[in-house]
């Protein structure tokens, strides 16, 4: 999964870039869905940051979706 | 939780994924509350009250400033990395300075996990973030975090920059953060690799790292947003848990001493992170994954799943959360005393072993109607458990047989929050 996923990724993203919106994207009114507060990439900081100290201070990763470090003595 | 602060610094830089603004009216028009109250158990081991609170404010040109602050007071048994034994062992607490004598001693029954009994601890944290547009299209960010402990203090700063494409269906961003911590252990940092019973222990240490973080968000149809992240960090300073032992066994499996552990004193760590949420009429699914490796030897690979139906004014949310990583190359739960300890480090830090981790949750939120002075809010309640399991099982010495070394983790989180 591990390399299939990032190759995946990388994939998906270089298309979206290189395809200039010929592809993907929407014009400015068909963003009805996209404007929902529950589509928003950080739609939920708190619970983020609540999970994110419980798993920093219990597994060995940490970041990705931001930088990662603690900022906490529990690592 | 410096990375509470950082996710709200590194998204708040992104042109599009702004949490919406919320419905409001007269003195809290441009402001937003966002609040927490979280409540987590280990069985048989810590217990933690962590309430946040996150205020915010919009203003006419566009800027926003956002402060949070987040108290964390912990307490129960803590593991200290020792091995279970068939017979009592004694320990001391950090601040002891004798194993035979003193208000300090704890002792362990034949087949518990070691664990000291004594253990609590407070954090109060402050974070700030400033966003700013320089132009139509990008947006700047600036951001710092303060967090203190009795024997832990961390100064974080970040900073961001976004740039839209494509008619803003397409974002990349790029961050940059610095983190200094000093820890001064209770009863002092222990010398590594030293002999448990000897007490050598010197003053404070340090430790600080740099990370750098490379984004882009992708519009990729009228309901799916994509996002990919590649990130990078190092550390340098002292790495070590000051409160990790590890026991050291002989060929029969019998302790016959403690040790403390010995990380190396730098870590490089590398992720890749794929984000993505996708709306239907009353569904909506985020699903990420994440994968990381360091130079420690650690490996790990993390799937999440949220399913969210909105009903009128509630929802429902559903989540699982899959996870696995492999030990660190100088992980070791336990030393014999004839062997020396691979490349000179050695820790018995479950942290640090392979294992896989599964997370069950769900989460329901109902809006509130204004009152007087107060916009509309959002109440919400989250109950999530939490599970490890050892994944490889080191060949048990005879008089370790029938114990249970890899215990894994069970924890409840319950969390309720109200913001607007």
């Amino acid at each position: 999964m591990n390399r299939g996923m990032i190759y995946l990724s990388v994939l998906v993203v270089a298309s979206s870039i290189a395809s200039g919106c010929t592809v993907f994207g929407v014009k400015p009114w068909q963003r009805d869905v996209l404007a929902r507060p529950e589509m928003q990439l950080n739609r939920d900081p708190i619970d983020a940051a609540i999970d994110d100290h419980m798993y920093f201070s219990k597994e060995a990763s940490s970041g990705g979706r931001s930088f990662a470090g603690g900022g906490c003595g529990c690592n | 939780m410096v990375a509470s602060c950082a996710l709200l610094s590194a998204t708040a830089a992104r042109g599009q994924t702004g949490r919406a603004a919320p419905g409001g009216a007269g003195l809290l028009e441009d402001w937003s509350l966002d609040s927490a109250l979280a409540y987590y158990h280990e069985d048989g081991r810590v217990q933690a009250v962590e309430p946040v609170v996150d205020v915010s404010k919009v203003f006419a040109d566009g800027e926003a400033l956002s402060v949070n602050f987040t108290f964390d007071a912990l307490s129960g048994a803590s593991p200290n990395g020792a091995l279970t034994s068939r017979i009592a062992q004694t320990f001391a607490s950090p601040s002891g300075k004798s194993l035979t004598a003193g208000r300090h001693i704890y002792t362990i029954a034949p087949g518990q996990l070691p664990a000291d009994p004594n253990y609590s601890d407070g954090r109060v944290a402050v974070g700030a973030n400033w966003s700013v547009p320089l132009t139509r299209v990008t947006q700047a960010s600036l951001g710092g975090k303060l967090s203190y402990e009795d024997d832990f203090y961390s100064a974080t700063v970040n900073a961001s920059i976004a740039h839209d494409f494509n008619d803003k269906n397409t974002t990349l961003s790029f961050g940059i953060s610095n983190e200094f911590d000093a820890l001064s252990p209770i009863g002092g940092a222990p010398v590594p690799g030293s002999n448990y019973a000897s007490f050598e222990k010197t003053g404070g240490k340090t430790k600080d790292g740099v990370g750098a973080l490379l984004g882009v968000t992708q519009v990729m149809t009228r309901r799916w947003l994509t996002e990919f992240n590649l990130s990078l960090d190092r550390f340098k300073g002292y790495e070590n848990d000051p409160y990790k032992i590890t026991s050291v066994i002989d060929s029969a499996g019998n302790t016959t001493g403690y040790v403390y552990e010995s990380r190396p004193d730098q870590r490089t760590r590398k992720s890749a992170f794929w984000d993505n949420r996708v709306g239907w009429d009353t569904l909506s699914v985020a699903g990420s994954a994440r994968y990381m490796s360091d130079d420690w030897g650690v490996r790990s690979d993390t799937a999440q799943l949220h399913l969210r139906w909105s009903l009128a004014e509630r929802y429902i949310e559903p989540t699982v959360r899959w996870y696995r990583q492999t030990a660190a190359d100088f992980y070791k739960p336990w030393i014999t005393s004839t062997a020396a300890p691979v490349s000179g480090y050695e820790s018995s830090d479950s942290r640090l072993g392979a294992f896989h981790a599964l997370t069950y949750g769900v989460k329901y939120a109902e809006k509130l109607s204004p009152y007087r002075f107060l916009p509309s809010s959002e109440f919400n309640l989250r109950v999530e458990y939490y599970q490890q399991t050892f994944s490889e099982r080191l060949a048990m010495p005879q008089a370790l047989q029938g114990l249970d070394l890899y215990p894994g983790l069970k924890a409840i989180l319950v969390q309720a929050g109200w913001r607007f």
